[in-house]
């Protein structure tokens, strides 16, 4: 991919992504010949790993770089709007960056989206016969709109120099012209129109999200259909319980993968920098996407508790298998996982005091954090063990006699919310770490700062004791939103309260950008490591909710593949899915820093 | 750089090592497979018959993910150790008896809700517990067995599953 007019680039773009569908259609038509029919009950079988593991690892791929091609737009877009505001031109390339990372990206997905839309009719032929009986029409709409996505792309890519000339020929040659009002009005519109294209890339790939959503949420929490599973309703079939909240979950999840990848590109291209400058940037590229990542990531539990409610309010004991069942030890991993990446990011903020002059006078803050995340996490990992057997449960009980009360959602709730609590609080630090108050009220601002903070965690706690001596329902539907409310208070009264209390306040020092010891950088690729494992992990969980069903309740699978494999299996699948996705995302890593480098000798030349 | 990337690489797969021995060392290996009909015989003995009801209380029929096996605060459906008894008094009081209560618990739980408790049960003779008409009788011999008197029988309690069944418009 290299730079290119904007036709010639929009066109290569779609060539490039027809050939890749058209070859997976090819291919379909010509293997569904060759191969033998399938087997009585709608199944062939893939050599050596068998059907659903190569399933699993082709789908969970497709999903990263999915999930990766659809949420970077949301941010690269609006940090396009912000540089545009705020005129500065480092926004601009940090937005322009993210866009090259997607666009690039973009094949890999297709290749990915191919491979799978191959396997999937071929290996599972009846089961995908039913979903196009069903759905059919969503995923003729999904072409047509995965197409007009492909256009906007490569479009908002190719034009970005176009549409900000403009402003550069101007700045530099004439400053008064720039400021006269006649200028200003054409800038605002090339480049308004710019980020007009970055707002409909962002709808069509929400788009998109929805789409694929209405399919997991039918084979999930079915609707529209009758008890033979005739259709009955396709609006129902599509509006599923899990529809909606899926769909919010996976668009949020989105934004925290996408700009993990982006922090950890940032972070790979800090260790291979070979000038200060460089350097500089992309400590503040990783800083930037790290803080997005992470800033996102705060309202994942509010959106999978979201999630949650309507798996449960569809089929209790789908909800409580998913909870605290089978895949009880899974959630176990999920607490190490986010737990290990709340101690990435809390000991990369640690470590950024550093580069921020005034920083040390935090650093006696840093131990309560630390003690804050080691409680949390050690709670957090203690599994809601509901008895897996017979002979267990007459044993212990139904939950384990003395691990059983930290292991309900009571208590992990709180938890999560003050592990959360405690590492905003490391992003506030160092967010006002070089900065001093100079407003006549610091004093009191700092006494209100210290009563949100105490006041939150208090009020979280006492709300996570109480919610021990009422019925399922008040702590589902009443206690543990107010939990979340609180914490979410807290941010947003401590945000805001630190933007007045510091506006004007006396800078000690200008952030070192680029000045951070290589360990740093570890930190945020570790962070995007685990982002990936946790993905493939909770893909696997989301699906095997279903447990022996293709679609819950209405179409068995009964392929030799229809059981939940061991934790220790589907850990060897999520690895390989895992290293495998990082191996191609370094492979986009290392064309883009190919291509600048082309560029580079080119405009040398 | 090449130092850096080195070890990053390291970090990389490390990490990778690191949540695959965790998944396969430290988590419990088991599987998951679907559950099996179980085969009742005709003129199955009433302690036979609970037996199996237990069996498919704590297998297949997922009851102990909603019924705790003693009552506890908060608890999301009516505890086991005393639920025959209960059956008794509430099957009393709605005018039914034990049987009929029992079997519209089971296959159209919607009904009647136990008071302090929602309405969060799916029907057992539905996807996706699809329970047979001799596994219902025998889950429900084991629910009256908890301080109630066993009154069913299989395949003598059939008909009146089945008026429960037609009453709830299911076939």
């Amino acid at each position: 991919m290299a730079e290119a007019g904007v036709k010639k680039g929009i066109l290569k773009g779609i060539l490039k992504f027809t050939a890749i569908l058209g070859a997976g259609f090819i291919i379909l038509a010509v293997l569904k010949n060759m191969l033998a029919a399938p087997s009585e009950d709608g199944y062939r079988f893939f050599p050596l790993i068998g059907s659903r593991d190569w399933i699993w690892i082709v789908a969970q791929l497709h999903l990263n770089f999915a999930a990766f091609v659809l949420g970077v737009p949301i941010f690269a877009v609006a940090m396009e709007f912000m540089g545009w505001r705020k005129n500065d031109d480092r926004l601009d390339r940090i937005a322009y960056d993210f866009t090259k990372l997607f666009t690039l990206a973009y094949s890999v997905t297709a290749v990915m989206g191919s491979i799978f839309l191959v396997s999937l009719p071929l290996l599972y032929p009846k089961f995908i016969d039913y979903m196009m009986k069903i759905l059919g029409p969503t995923w003729w709409l999904y072409l047509i709109v995965m197409y007009g996505e492909v256009f906007v792309c490569y479009l908002y890519f190719y034009s970005w120099n176009k549409l900000r000339d403009e402003k550069w020929q101007r700045t530099a040659t004439d400053t008064g012209a720039f400021l006269s009002g006649v200028n200003w009005q054409k800038r605002m519109s090339r480049k308004g129109l710019h980020i007009a294209l970055g707002v409909l890339l962002n709808i069509l790939g929400a788009t998109l999200l929805l789409i694929t959503s209405s399919w997991v949420g039918f084979m999930t929490t079915p609707a529209g259909v009758n008890a033979d599973g005739e259709l009955v309703s396709r609006w129902a079939a599509i509006h599923t319980h899990m529809w909606l909240p899926l769909s919010i979950h996976r668009f949020v999840a989105n934004i925290v993968f996408g700009a993990g990848i982006a922090a950890a590109y940032a972070a790979f291209r800090f260790i291979t920098a070979k000038t200060d400058e460089e350097r500089a940037y992309f400590d503040w590229m990783g800083y930037t996407s790290a803080i997005i990542s992470i800033g996102a990531s705060l309202l994942l539990p509010g959106v999978g508790y979201l999630l949650g409610v309507e798996i449960y309010s569809f089929n209790e004991q789908m909800g409580i298998q998913l909870m605290g069942g089978f895949f009880a030890w899974l959630w176990v991993m999920q607490s190490i996982m986010i737990g290990a990446i709340l101690f990435f990011i809390n000991y990369y903020l640690w470590i950024s005091l550093q580069k921020m002059p005034g920083g040390e006078r935090y650093y006696k803050y840093v131990k309560f954090i630390f003690i804050s995340l080691v409680i949390g996490y050690v709670v957090w990992l203690i599994p809601h063990d509901v008895a897996l057997s017979l002979e267990e449960a007459r044993r212990t009980g139904t939950y384990h006699p003395a691990l059983g009360k930290l292991g309900v959602m009571a208590a992990k709730n709180t938890a999560v919310i003050l592990s959360y609590l405690a590492t905003f609080l490391s992003f506030a630090i160092f967010r006002m770490s070089n900065k001093e108050a100079t407003v006549s009220w610091a004093a009191k601002g700092n006494k209100a700062r210290m009563l949100i903070i105490v006041g939150s965690v208090v009020g979280v706690l006492a709300i996570g004791i109480y919610s021990y001596y009422v019925s399922a329902a008040v702590r589902v539907k009443v206690l543990s939103p107010i939990q979340f409310g609180i914490f979410f208070f807290a941010l947003v009264a401590l945000y805001v309260l630190d933007s007045f209390m510091y506006k004007g306040a006396r800078i000690i020092g200008e952030p070192r950008w680029g000045k951070m010891p290589e360990r740093s950088q570890y930190a945020l690729i570790a962070i995007t490591v685990t982002f990936t494992w946790l993905m493939g992990m909770l893909g696997y969980m989301r699906a095997g909710a279903r447990q022996y069903w293709h679609v819950y309740g209405i179409m068995k699978n009964t392929s030799p593949d229809a059981y939940l494999p061991t934790h220790g299996y589907a850990s060897i699948i999520v690895t390989i899915v895992t290293l495998l996705f990082l191996l191609l995302i370094s492979f986009v890593f290392w064309s883009i820093m190919k291509l600048e480098q082309v560029l580079g000798e080119r405009k040398g030349s | 750089m090449k130092k850096g990337v080195l070890k990053l690489a390291i970090i990389v797969i490390g990490l990778n090592l690191i949540f695959l021995y965790i998944g396969l060392e430290f988590l419990p290996q088991s599987e998951s497979r679907p559950p099996k009909v179980i085969k009742i015989e005709e003129g199955i003995s009433p302690d036979d018959l609970i037996h199996v009801g237990e069996e498919i209380v704590f297998g297949k029929g997922q009851c102990m993910v909603c019924h705790p096996a003693k009552p506890e605060t908060g608890m999301r459906a009516p505890a086991m150790s005393d639920i025959g008894a209960a059956i008794e008094k509430e099957a009393r009081e709605r005018g039914m008896t034990a049987e009929e209560y029992v079997f519209e618990a089971l296959v159209n739980p919607s009904k009647y809700i136990v008071k302090g408790f929602e309405d969060s049960m799916s029907r057992v003779d539905k996807s996706p517990t699809s329970l047979t008409d001799g596994e219902i009788i025998a889950v429900a011999a084991y629910l009256q067995s908890h301080g109630g008197k066993v009154t069913l029988s299989y395949p003598g309690s059939v008909p009146i599953l089945k008026d429960q069944i037609a009453k709830s418009g299911g076939k």
